[in-house]
C-alpha cells in the first residue's frame, strides 16, 4: 500500500501496518518482547525503540515504539540510530534487574527470546547494585511448569490465554514490579490450549512440563516437520527427539491451519509412544519373536486362507498404509474394511462426499473469518483447533449457535444454544432447513422453535456462514441434512465436519460401500479366517466391541499391527509392533481434503518398520509383486505427488463419494420409559492415542453419568447418587452428576463408559437406581 | 477573593439538599437548560478554563473537540481519584459538598450532552464516596438527576465508582479501565477517549475541580470567571500547601496567586529559625523549585516556564532541615510503589533510581551514581507507556539539579549531614 525507508532499505507495507510489523514482514530485525502476530502491539515492554527522522529539518528525530507507530509512506525509520539503541539496551537492563542470572540451568535456555534480546542489545555489565523480587511459583497441572521469577511482564501469556483462547483461569495480578501471572489459586489450567502460553511466553516462566520429565537441550534436539495426529485438523508440529526417544511437541507454523498455536492434545498427545506398555517387539501367540519371525507366521497364515483373508484399515493410520493393505487384499482377493463401526462408516463417508460437493471445506483461517456459524456437536473435544478459530470468529462479533445434546466448552461463547435429545437432531435441522427456506417468524413459538428461528437468522442475515459437524456424534442423514443447509443458504456458506482420525478423509477414499458389515458378517460365518487389522481397535470400539471380541473367536489367525497397545493388540495372535507417527514418514489428509506429509523425526534405538513397511515385507514373504506407495496412490488418484513435508499441503484429485443412504430422519427408536438415550461426554484430551498420555489422562474428568437436573427430578434421581447402567456389553454402576447442558432423556457419558456398556452415540439405555 | 468553590463547604455538616438550594444551589440548571449545549461549550471556552487534574488542557476545548456528532452513548468520568501526595483539595470538595459536584455534572453533561456520568472516587475516600452517593439518591428523588431533568428533556443517571485505591487509576485511561472492571494499566491513546473510551463509547474525562466551575461561569459569564484571577491567571484555584510550614491547608485564592504569599502569608511561614531550602509547585511528580522562584505567580505557564509543573496545585515545603536526598527518595519510593507494572521503563526503572537513592541516603552511594541516575531517567521519562513515569521522574531530575551539593556531600562523607545536625539539634 506504501513505502517506507528503514535504514536505507525500501520497505512495502499494508494498510494499517505498524513499522515493525512490515519491517518483520520484510525481513528486517527490529528487537521486541510483547508483540505477537496473533496478539498485536500492546506497547508494554519498550523494546521496539526505532528513530524516526523528522519531516521538518529544523525538528528533532522522534524515538518511538514501532509496534504502535503507523507506517507511513515516505518515513524514514531507523533501528540502527544511537537513540534508539540507547532505549533498547536501557531496557533490557531494566528487564535484567530482576531476572536470575542462571541461564544454564533454565528450560528455556536455547530458545529463549530475552537470551536473545540480552545478546543483541544489552548493555554487558550489570550496574543494579540491590537485590532481586523472588516469586513464589504455582503448580499449574502436570502440563505446564511454572517459574515466575523469569517473568519480564509482556503479557503475552494472558493476553494468549484470556483475550485469543478465551480462558479465564490464569492471569496477571498484583501491580508494580511485582505483576504475577498464574491462578487465582494453585491448580491444573483448565484451557484445552494451556500449552500455548509455553510458545508465547519469550523466557522460561512457562515450561513444558512433559518435556521436563525428561529434558535435553533444545539445540542437542532432532527435529523434523510433523503432522499432530490426533485428530482431523491436521495441525502441523515440529517433534523434538534426542537418544532415541521422543520428548515434546511443538507448533510449526501453517498459515492457513493452525497457525501459530496447537491444543494440549497434540502437544502432550505424543506421550503414547514412550508408553511402558507400547508393543515394541513382534510376538506369535503371546510369544516374544523376532520381526521376522512374526512376518513368516503371518505370511504362513496368510498363504493358507488367501482369499479369506480380511485386512481392516483405520482412519489414524496414513493414507500409504490404507492403501497398500487395500492393494494387497485386492491381490488376495480378500476382504478390505476401514471402520469398526458401520455407523461410523457410513457417517465419514457421507461427510466426505459432502464435503467433496460443497466444493471443500474451508480452512481454520476462513472459520476464523465467519460472522456466523452453527456447531452441531461437541466441537472442543473432536477438533479442539476448529474450536480455536471458532473463538476467534466469536471475538469479532459472529453469532456462534450450537446444536447438540451434551456439554461443550463452546456453549459459553454461543448466541444460541439448542440442547436436545440426540434423535431429535436430525428433525431439528430438518426445521432448520425449513427456517432458512421460509425465513418465517412467528410469534409464539415453542422455545426451541424460536432457538431454530434465531439460528437461521443468523445464518440467513450472515456474509460468511460456517456450518460444522462433529461427524462422529452424528447418523449419516443428520450429516446430508447439514449439507442440504448448506447448499441451501447459498454459495456464501461453508461446510466443514470434524471427522474422527488424523486420516479419517483420506481412509474414507479408500472405504469400500458397507464394507464394515459385510466384513463383519464374512468373519461370523466363517468366510473370512484371517484377519489383518492395522492401527485399528475393533475389539474396544464403544458400540461394537462385543460383537468383534466374539467374532474374533470365528478367527483362525488375528494379525495386528500397532503402536499403541490396544484390547485389539492385545488379542493379537500375531502382532506386528510398529512405528510410531513421529517415527516415520507418511500422509495424512486433514478435513478439507488437504493432503499433508510428514517426516520420521528420529529413529529409535531398535527401529520400528512403519506399517507400509510391514506389509509390503509381507507381500514380500506372500510372493506378491506389490508397487510401491507412490505408485498405489497414483493409481488410486489421478496425477497423485507426494506432499512434501514441510510444505503447505494439496489436495487429492479423488472421484467424488457416493452418499450411503441409511434409515431416514424420523424414524428412529423412541424413547421408552426407563430407557435414555446416550450422548457421547467428551473431553479435549479423548482420542485413542492420546489416552495413552498420562500426562493428559490425569486431567480427563471423572467417569460419571451427567443428566439434567429436571429429568432427574422427574425419576427422582439425586445428584451424586449411584445408579446402575445396562448396556448389551454389561452393566457399569456410576454417580450421577446433575448437569444443566444435558438434553431431556439423555445420559451423557465418557468413552470408556461406552465400551463397557456397549453402547454408542445415541444408543439406549437403561438406568437403574439402587437403593 | 471572596470563596467560591468553597464557599458552602462543611465536611462536618455538608449541606442537604434543600439547604444547599437554599443558599443558590442548582441555579446553574436552569441558566442551562437555558441554553444550547454548544453555548455552554463555548462560553466555559471563553472563560479559559484550564483543567485542574494536573495537565491544564483548556476544558471547553476539550468539549469541543469531542464533537457535537460524537455518536451516543456518551460518557463524563469526573475524576476525585486525587491519590498525588500533597493533594487534598478534591477531598475537600467531596466531603464539604457533593451537591456541588452533582450540580456541576449536571450542567457539563448536559454540554457535552452525555447521557451517563461516572464519578470515580478515590478508594480511601469511601465515606466522602458513600455521601455523595446519598447525595445523588436525594437529587434523584427531587428530579434533577434521572429522566426528563426539570422538563428539560434532558435524561440523565449518575454512577459513583469507589476505586480499588490505586494512584494510577487516577490516570484517565487506567480509570476507564478500573471502571470497567479490567486492570487499571493506562490504554493506548490512540484512538482518543473522546472518541472510544468507556466500552469503546465517546468519553470526556475531568477533573472534579475543573467540573466545580462551570456552573458558576455560567451564572457569572466568562468575563466574570477570568477577572478572578491575577498576575495572568483565571478563575478561583484551590490551593494545598504542606510540608514544613506552620499552617499547612487548603486554600482558594485567585488562580496566579505567588508561592510566596501562599506559604509566607496563608500557610503560616516556616518555624521560627528556619529558612526554605526548596519547595515541589504542583503535588509529587512535579519539578523542585528553589526559594528565587517564590514569585512565580502559581498559574500553568509561568510555573512551566520556571522548570516546574502547576499540577495539582500542591505546594510541599522544604525547609532547611529537610535532607531533599531523604524527601526525593521518599517520592521515588512512592512512584515504584505506585507504578501499574504495564512497562518496562517505569515497572523496573524507579525500583533501580529508588535502590540508588536507598544508596545514597544510606551513605553507600558512588561518585558515578549520578550520572547513572540521570541516564536511567532520560530513558524512563520519555520512553514510557503513559505520563506517570515522566511525572515520577521529574522530582528526581529537578532535585538532581537543585541540589546536586547535597548528593554529592552524601556521596563524598558516606552520612547525612542532615540526619546528624537534625540529631544534635533535638
Ligand atoms: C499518573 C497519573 C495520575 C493522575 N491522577 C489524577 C487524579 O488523581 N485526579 C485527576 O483529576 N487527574 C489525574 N490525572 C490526570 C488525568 O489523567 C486527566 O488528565 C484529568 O483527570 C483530566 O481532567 P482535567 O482536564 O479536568 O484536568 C492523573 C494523570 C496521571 C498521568
Ligand atoms: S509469564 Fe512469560 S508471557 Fe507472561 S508476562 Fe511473563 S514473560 Fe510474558
Ligand atoms: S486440533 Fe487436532 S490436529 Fe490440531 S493439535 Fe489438536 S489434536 Fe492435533
Ligand atoms: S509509565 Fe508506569 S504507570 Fe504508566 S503504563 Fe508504564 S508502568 Fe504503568
Ligand atoms: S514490542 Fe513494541 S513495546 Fe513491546
Amino acid at each position: 500500500m506504501g513505502t517506507m525507508h528503514i535504514d536505507g532499505h525500501e520497505i512495502p507495507f499494508q494498510e494499517n501496518d505498524n513499522i515493525l510489523k512490515a519491517a518483520l514482514a520484510a525481513n528486517i530485525e527490529i528487537p521486541y518482547f510483547c508483540y505477537h502476530a496473533a496478539l498485536g502491539s500492546l506497547g508494554a515492554c519498550r523494546l521496539c525503540a526505532v528513530e524516526i527522522a523528522p519531516e521538518d529539518p529544523n525538528k528533532k528525530p522522534r524515538v518511538v515504539m514501532s509496534c504502535l507507530e503507523p507506517a507511513k509512506d515516505g518515513i524514514n525509520v531507523s533501528v540502527s540510530a544511537a537513540a534508539a539503541r540507547q532505549v533498547r539496551q536501557t531496557v533490557i537492563e531494566f528487564l535484567m534487574v530482576n531476572h536470575p542470572h542462571d541461564c544454564p540451568v533454565c528450560d528455556e535456555g536455547g530458545e529463549c527470546r530475552l537470551q536473545d534480546m540480552t545478546v543483541a542489545c544489552g548493555p554487558p555489565y550489570r550496574r543494579y547494585r540491590g537485590r532481586k523480587r523472588t516469586f513464589t511459583n504455582q503448580y499449574l497441572g502436570p502440563l505446564v511448569h511454572h517459574e515466575m521469577n523469569r517473568c519480564i511482564t509482556c503479557y503475552r501469556c494472558t493476553r494468549f490465554y484470556q483475550d485469543y483462547a478465551l480462558g479465564d483461569d490464569l492471569g496477571a495480578m498484583r501491580l508494580r514490579n511485582e505483576v504475577y501471572f498464574g491462578r487465582f489459586q494453585e491448580g491444573p489450567l483448565t484451557s484445552p490450549f494451556a500449552g500455548n502460553v509455553i510458545e508465547v511466553c519469550p523466557t522460561g516462566v512457562f515450561t513444558d512440563a512433559v518435556f521436563r520429565q525428561h529434558f535435553a537441550r533444545v539445540w542437542d534436539l532432532e527435529t523434523a516437520p510433523s503432522i499432530c495426529p490426533h485428530c482431523s485438523v491436521g495441525c502441523n508440529t515440529l517433534p523434538g527427539a534426542r537418544d532415541g526417544t521422543l520428548r515434546r511437541v511443538c507448533n510449526r507454523f501453517h498459515p492457513e491451519i493452525n497457525r501459530w498455536f496447537i491444543c494440549d492434545r497434540g502437544r502432550y498427545g505424543h506421550q503414547y509412544s514412550e508408553h511402558p506398555d507400547r508393543p515394541l517387539t513382534a510376538q506369535v501367540s503371546g510369544v516374544k519373536v523376532s520381526y521376522r519371525e512374526a512376518l513368516a507366521a503371518a505370511a504362513e497364515q496368510i498363504k493358507a486362507a488367501r482369499d479369506r483373508t480380511g485386512g481392516l484399515g483405520s482412519t489414524r493410520e496414513d493414507l500409504e498404509s490404507n492403501a497398500i493393505l487395500q492393494t494387497l487384499l485386492n491381490k488376495l482377493s480378500g476382504r478390505f474394511a476401514t471402520f469398526s463401526d458401520p455407523q461410523l462408516e457410513t457417517a465419514t463417508t457421507a461427510a466426505v462426499a459432502a464435503l467433496q460437493s460443497s466444493g471443500g471445506a474451508p480452512s481454520l483461517s476462513e472459520i476464523e473469518q465467519a460472522d456466523a456459524a452453527l456447531v452441531v456437536g461437541d466441537l472442543t473435544t473432536h477438533a479442539p483447533m476448529m474450536d480455536l478459530a471458532l473463538r476467534q470468529a466469536y471475538r469479532t462479533g459472529a453469532k456462534l449457535a450450537i446444536l447438540h445434546s451434551g456439554p461443550s466448552l463452546l456453549t459459553r461463547f454461543a448466541a444460541t444454544t439448542l440442547t436436545v435429545a440426540p434423535h431429535e437432531i436430525g428433525a431439528h435441522l430438518l426445521h432448520l432447513n425449513e427456517q432458512a427456506a421460509t425465513a418465517s417468524t412467528t410469534s409464539n413459538k415453542h422455545e426451541n422453535e424460536k432457538k431454530l428461528a434465531d439460528i437461521a437468522t443468523y445464518l440467513t442475515t450472515a456474509q460468511r456462514p460456517i456450518l460444522i459437524g462433529v461427524s462422529e456424534t452424528m447418523a449419516a442423514p443428520e450429516i446430508t441434512a447439514l449439507a442440504q443447509l448448506a447448499n441451501a443458504l447459498g454459495s456464501r456458506a461453508r461446510l466443514a465436519y470434524a471427522l474422527p482420525g488424523a486420516n479419517a478423509y483420506g481412509t474414507a477414499l479408500l472405504t469400500p460401500t458397507n464394507s464394515t458389515t459385510a466384513m463383519l458378517e464374512a468373519i461370523e460365518s466363517g468366510q473370512i479366517q484371517t484377519l489383518i487389522v492395522m492401527g485399528n481397535d475393533p475389539l474396544g470400539d464403544t458400540r461394537l466391541g462385543a460383537r468383534w471380541r466374539e467374532a474374533r473367536q470365528c478367527l483362525s489367525t488375528f494379525i495386528v499391527s500397532d503402536c499403541v497397545a490396544t484390547a485389539t493388540a492385545e488379542a493379537a495372535d500375531i502382532l506386528l509392533p510398529v512405528a510410531a507417527w513421529t517415527e516415520r514418514g507418511g500422509t495424512f489428509v486433514n478435513y478439507e481434503g488437504r493432503a499433508q506429509g510428514f517426516a520420521p523425526v528420529f529413529q529409535r534405538a531398535e527401529p520400528l518398520p512403519n506399517t507400509a513397511e510391514v506389509l509390503a515385507d509381507l507381500a514380500h514373504c506372500l510372493e506378491l509383486a506389490l508397487p510401491d506407495a507412490a505408485a498405489v496412490l497414483s493409481n488410486i488418484f489421478p496425477g497423485y505427488q507426494a506432499p512434501l513435508p514441510g510444505t503447505l499441503g494439496s489436495s487429492l484429485s479423488a472421484f467424488p463419494l457416493t452418499m450411503q443412504t441409511e434409515t431416514p430422519i424420523g424414524s428412529a427408536p423412541l424413547g421408552h420409559p426407563g430407557h435414555w438415550q446416550v450422548t457421547l461426554a467428551s473431553w479435549y484430551g479423548d482420542d485413542v492415542l492420546a489416552s495413552y498420555a498420562p500426562a493428559l489422562v490425569e486431567l480427563a474428568p471423572p467417569a460419571a453419568a451427567l443428566i439434567h437436573p429436571t429429568a432427574a427430578l422427574k425419576e427422582r434421581i439425586e445428584d451424586k447418587e449411584q445408579v446402575r447402567l445396562r448396556g448389551p456389553a454389561g452393566t457399569v454402576v456410576l454417580s450421577v452428576q446433575l448437569n444443566n447442558d444435558v438434553a431431556a432423556d439423555t445420559i451423557a457419558l465418557a468413552r470408556v463408559t461406552l465400551a463397557q456398556l456397549g453402547v454408542g452415540h445415541g444408543d439406549l439405555l437403561e438406568l437403574e437406581r439402587i437403593s | 477573593m471572596e470563596a467560591v468553590l468553597t464557599r458552602h463547604l462543611d465536611a462536618h455538616a455538608p449541606l442537604s439538599l434543600q439547604a444547599y438550594q437554599a443558599a443558590g444551589g442548582y441555579h446553574s440548571l436552569d441558566a442551562a437548560f437555558d441554553h444550547k449545549p454548544e453555548e455552554i461549550i463555548a462560553i466555559v471556552e471563553a472563560a479559559n478554563l484550564r483543567g485542574r487534574g494536573g495537565a491544564g488542557f483548556s476544558c471547553g476545548l476539550k468539549w469541543r473537540l469531542r464533537g457535537a456528532d460524537a455518536p451516543r452513548p456518551r460518557y463524563l468520568v469526573c475524576n476525585i481519584d486525587e491519590s498525588e501526595p500533597g493533594t487534598f483539595k478534591d477531598r475537600h470538595l467531596l466531603y464539604g459538598g457533593p451537591h456541588q459536584i452533582i450540580e456541576a455534572v449536571i450542567v457539563s453533561a448536559y454540554a457535552l450532552q452525555a447521557e451517563q456520568v461516572v464519578i470515580f472516587v478515590r478508594g480511601e475516600y469511601g465515606k466522602g464516596g458513600h455521601g455523595l452517593k446519598r447525595a445523588i439518591e436525594e437529587a434523584e428523588k427531587a428530579g434533577l438527576v434521572g429522566s426528563n431533568i426539570k422538563g428539560s428533556g434532558f435524561n440523565l443517571q449518575i454512577k459513583v465508582h469507589l476505586s480499588g485505591g490505586r494512584y494510577i487509576c487516577g490516570e484517565e485511561t487506567a480509570m476507564l479501565n478500573a471502571i470497567e472492571g479490567r486492570r487499571p494499566n493506562p490504554r493506548h491513546k490512540i484512538p482518543r477517549p473522546s472518541v472510544k473510551g468507556l466500552w469503546q463509547h465517546p468519553t470526556t474525562i475531568n477533573n472534579v475541580e475543573t467540573l466545580v466551575n462551570v456552573p458558576h461561569i455560567l451564572l457569572n459569564g466568562a468575563d466574570w470567571f477570568r477577572a478572578l484571577g491575577i498576575n495572568g491567571g483565571c478563575g478561583p484555584k484551590l490551593f494545598c500547601v504542606s510540608g514544613m510550614v506552620q499552617h499547612p491547608g487548603l486554600f482558594e485564592l485567585p488562580c496566579g496567586t505567588p508561592a510566596r504569599e501562599l506559604i509566607f502569608e496563608h500557610a503560616g511561614g516556616l518555624a521560627a529559625g528556619r529558612t526554605l531550602q526548596g519547595f515541589i509547585p504542583g503535588g509529587a511528580s512535579t519539578a523542585f523549585l528553589l526559594p528565587e522562584h517564590l514569585d512565580v505567580p502559581m498559574d500553568f505557564d509561568p510555573v512551566a516556564k520556571a522548570g516546574s509543573r502547576l499540577g495539582t496545585a500542591a505546594i510541599i515545603v522544604l525547609d532547611d532541615t529537610t535532607c531533599p536526598v531523604q524527601a526525593t527518595l521518599n517520592l521515588m519510593r512512592f512512584f515504584a510503589r505506585e507504578s501499574c507494572g504495564f512497562c518496562t521503563p517505569c515497572r523496573d526503572g524507579l525500583p533501580y533510581l529508588a535502590q540508588i537513592l536507598t544508596a545514597i541516603a544510606d551513605g553507600e552511594g558512588r561518585a558515578e551514581d549520578l550520572i547513572l541516575m540521570e541516564e536511567l531517567c532520560n530513558t524512563i521519562g520519555p520512553q514510557s507507556f503513559c505520563a506517570f513515569a515522566p511525572g515520577a521522574v521529574m522530582p528526581l531530575t529537578s532535585s538532581l539539579q537543585c541540589f546536586r551539593d547535597h548528593y554529592e556531600s552524601h556521596i563524598a562523607t558516606g552520612r547525612c549531614p542532615f540526619d546528624a545536625a537534625n540529631k544534635s539539634g533535638a
